[in-house]
C-alpha cells in the first residue's frame, strides 16, 4: 500500500514538474493579484460611498419632501405617503450595501470575525456617514443639480424626478386660484384641480393664493377630490416647492384678483 | 539536483520553512516546487482521499491542487502559513468534486477508526468492520459543514486557527462545528 502510495506520489510530481518546465503552467503575474486586490479594493469603497450618498439622499428626500408629512393626516395619508416613498433610492441603498457586504465577505479578509459583527458595523457605518453628511448642503445641491441643467444632475434624475410622480392619493403644490369648493395648486408635475366639495375636515387655516398646501384624497374621472388638506409651512417640503418653482417660476396667480 | 538558487544542497532545502521556499520559488527559482510537492502530496492525498475514492480520480484532483497552487503563488501571503493556504486550496477542489459527484460512504483506515472510537467515545461493542462502515457511513450522510472540520481535526491534526483558516470562518465556529459534528456523529453511531 505505502509502495503504491510512493509511486502514486512520484508520479505526479513528475508530471506537474514537466508541466512546470515545459512552460505550459506558468506562475500567475503578481501584477494580476494586484489589480485583483485594488479592483475589489475599489469596488468595496465605490459601493461604500454610494451606500453612504443613497442613504443621505434618502433620509434627506424623507425629510424635504411631502413624503414623510401625509403619515401626519392619520391612517388616511399612509396610501400617499406609500405612493411617495422613494423606492428607487431605498432599493438602490439595499443593492450597494449588499454588494459591499458580498465584497467583504469574497475577500477573505473579514473571516477571523463573525460576518454578523462585520454587517452591523458596515450598516452602522453607513447610517453614521449618511446622516453627517444629510447634514451638509451636499444632498441639496444634488437636488438642485438633479432638477436643474447640471450634467451630473442627468444620473440622480430618475431616483427624484420619478418620485414627484402625479399621485392617486396625494397632492403637493401651490394654490394659484381659489374657487367656491375648489383650488386649482401647481404641483412638480402639472397644474391640478381640487374638489373640495367633499372635504370632511374643515380646514382651519385660511388659505390664500402662493400657499403651499398638502391634500389627501382620490381621483375621480380626472378631478382629485379632497378629503382633507393643510397649509405647509415654507419649510416642511422644500424639494416640492423648489420644483414647483423650477416648474412654474414665481408665483403668479391665474385669476386677475 | 539542479538549483538557481545560493542553496548548496538538498540539506538546506529541507531546513526552509515552506513559506521561505514559495518566495524563493516565485522569486528564484521555479524548479524547487518539486519540494513543495514532496512535503504535501501524502498529506493532502491523504485528506483528500476522505472526498475522493477512485484513485485515478483522486490523482487528477491532487495534481490540480498542486499545479493552483503553483499557478498562484504570488497571491501567498509570505507572513502567513503555507500549509493552511495549500489546505485552503485543496479543500476547494475537494468541495468542487463533491459538488460534481454524488455522494459516496468514506473509506476509513484502521488509525482513523481508532481515533473516532477514542475521541468521539462510542463505547458501543461494535464489530470492528460494522463500526467501520457505520462511521463511514455516517460521515457520508453528515452536512458538509460539520464533517469538513471534523476531518482536519481529527485526521488532519489540524488547530482551531489553522482550521479557520482553511474553511475561511471565525475560530469560534470551528469549535462550535467541531462539538456538533462530533455530537451528530455519536447520535449516529448510537442509534
Amino acid at each position: 500500500m505505502e509502495n503504491q502510495d510512493n509511486k502514486q506520489d512520484n508520479k505526479i510530481e513528475q508530471k506537474v514538474m514537466s508541466e512546470i518546465k515545459s512552460g505550459r503552467v506558468k506562475l500567475r503575474s503578481k501584477y494580476i493579484f494586484l489589480a485583483e486586490k485594488l479592483g475589489l479594493g475599489s469596488a468595496f469603497a465605490l459601493s461604500i460611498l454610494l451606500a453612504v450618498l443613497f442613504f443621505c439622499l434618502a433620509l434627506f428626500y424623507l425629510k424635504a419632501s411631502d413624503n414623510l408629512i401625509y403619515l401626519s393626516f392619520g391612517s388616511r395619508g399612509v396610501f400617499a405617503f406609500l405612493e411617495s416613498f422613494p423606492y428607487l433610492l431605498a432599493a438602490s441603498l439595499v443593492i450597494f450595501i449588499f454588494a459591499a457586504a458580498a465584497i467583504l465577505k469574497r475577500s477573505g479578509v473579514s473571516y477571523k470575525k463573525p460576518f454578523s459583527y462585520l454587517a452591523f458595523g458596515l450598516l452602522g457605518f453607513i447610517m453614521l456617514a449618511g446622516t453627517i453628511l444629510a447634514f451638509t448642503n451636499i444632498p441639496e445641491r444634488i437636488e438642485r443639480g438633479t432638477f436643474g441643467k447640471h450634467p451630473a444632475g442627468v444620473f440622480f434624475r430618475p431616483f427624484f424626478r420619478d418620485d414627484m410622480e402625479a399621485r392617486k392619493n396625494g397632492i403637493a403644490g401651490r394654490v394659484v386660484e381659489i374657487g367656491e369648493n375648489y383650488i386649482v395648486a401647481q404641483t412638480p408635475r402639472n397644474v391640478e384641480k381640487i374638489d373640495l366639495s367633499e372635504l370632511k375636515i374643515r380646514l382651519r387655516e385660511q388659505i390664500n393664493e402662493g400657499d403651499f398646501i398638502m391634500v389627501i384624497g382620490e381621483r375621480k374621472n380626472g378631478l382629485f377630490i379632497a378629503r382633507d388638506m393643510r397649509v405647509a409651512r415654507p419649510d416642511d417640503m422644500p424639494i416640492i416647492q423648489r420644483s414647483v418653482h423650477q416648474r412654474f417660476g414665481n408665483f403668479v396667480p391665474l385669476m386677475p384678483r | 539536483m539542479t538549483s538557481k538558487t545560493n542553496l548548496t544542497g538538498l540539506s538546506d532545502l529541507k531546513v526552509l520553512s515552506d513559506e521561505r521556499l514559495a518566495a524563493i520559488i516565485r522569486e528564484k527559482d521555479r524548479e524547487l516546487y518539486g519540494e513543495i510537492i514532496r512535503r504535501y502530496q501524502t498529506k493532502l492525498s491523504h485528506y483528500l482521499r476522505k472526498f475522493v475514492h477512485d484513485a485515478d480520480e483522486l490523482e487528477d484532483v491532487l495534481q490540480d491542487v498542486f499545479i493552483k497552487t503553483y499557478k498562484n503563488l504570488y497571491d501567498f501571503n509570505v507572513n502567513k502559513k503555507f500549509s493552511s493556504w495549500i489546505y485552503r486550496i485543496a479543500h476547494n477542489e475537494a468541495v468542487n468534486y463533491i459538488k460534481k459527484h454524488r455522494k459516496e460512504a468514506f473509506s476509513l483506515d484502521a488509525k482513523e477508526l481508532e481515533i473516532i472510537d477514542e475521541k468521539i467515545d462510542v463505547k458501543k461493542e461494535f464489530d470492528a468492520q460494522l463500526l467501520k462502515n457505520k462511521i463511514g457511513k455516517s460521515l457520508s450522510l453528515m452536512k458538509e459543514k460539520y464533517r469538513e472540520p471534523l476531518l482536519l481535526y481529527y485526521f488532519e491534526e489540524k488547530s482551531y486557527e489553522e482550521i479557520s483558516d482553511i474553511m475561511r470562518i471565525p475560530r469560534s465556529t470551528v469549535g462550535i462545528l467541531i462539538m456538533r459534528g462530533k455530537n451528530i456523529l455519536k447520535e449516529f453511531l448510537t442509534r
